[in-house]
């Protein structure tokens, strides 16, 4: 005998404390048939799982405890894997989304384990073209690039200034 | 007891797998048959409450061995 659990759309989430079980109802629409894979096989050694088809456009899982529960524990069921099949969906959509990063990533990482270039490799090299353009300095080191002057250096006018002060014979500080 | 494993989420090579991977078991029987959308397997044993609790394994078995090959056969 189904009946509904506390907190849960009785629509949604049924519990059969009979049989220990509980039975959602997944919206196909919003969750892909694989984020309802791997939310079930991350409850495999828990409970036993069973995926069905309850309409054309919403699968049915029935979790069924291994070990005798009432129904707050299968609440806690119900809520876990609600919480799992969220999770996964998203990290499902979050990998379509950046998947044309992954794959550069990864295409670097199998391209620098494949070792040093060879000499034909060097050969091919164009050495001619600029090695890095970096116009806002942002390969610059953070000391270089905010290095305080010195309080007693000169800059390079006023050294040019007292240089040709002391070789100019009008001057008079030149002896 | 009866599971009947729906082809859109189950595949029938992991059920097959299963199947003969829980053949061994003692007093225990396995019968498979195909409908339009469903592998349907019955599972007799010795008591209806070993059947039952033999058929929640190889359901666990089947769905695992289905999602680690990436879902049903094409």
């Amino acid at each position: 005998m189904s009946e509904s659990l506390l907190g849960m759309p009785p629509a949604r989430v049924l519990a059969d404390l009979g049989e220990g079980c509980v039975i959602l109802t997944v919206d196909a629409s919003m969750y892909p048939q694989h984020a309802v894979y791997a939310a079930a096989y991350c409850f495999i050694a828990r409970c036993y799982v069973w995926l069905d088809r309850a309409e054309p456009e919403a699968f049915r899982v029935v979790l069924t405890a291994k070990q005798p529960t009432d129904a707050e524990g299968l609440r806690a069921l119900a809520g876990e894997f609600s919480n799992e099949l969220l999770a996964s969906a998203w990290r499902r959509e979050i990998t379509r989304l950046n998947r044309g990063l992954i794959e550069s990533v990864t295409m670097q990482a199998f391209g620098g384990a494949m070792g040093p270039p060879s000499l034909d490799d060097l050969e091919a090299f164009d050495f001619s073209d600029e090695p890095f353009d970096d116009p806002l300095g942002i390969a610059q080191s953070w000391e270089d690039k905010y290095r305080k002057p010195k309080p007693g250096a000169e800059t390079g006018a006023e050294t040019g200034a007292a240089v040709a002060a002391e070789t100019d014979p009008q001057g008079g500080a030149a002896t | 007891m009866t599971l009947r494993f729906h082809r859109a989420l189950y595949a029938g090579t992991a059920i097959d797998a299963a199947l003969g991977r829980f053949a061994q078991l003692a007093n225990t029987g396995f019968d498979r048959r195909e409908e339009v959308d469903h592998f349907v397997v019955e599972v007799t044993a010795s008591s209806e409450a070993r059947a039952k609790k033999i058929a929640h394994e190889l359901a666990n078995f089947a769905l695992g061995l289905t999602i680690e090959q990436g879902g049903p056969d094409r």
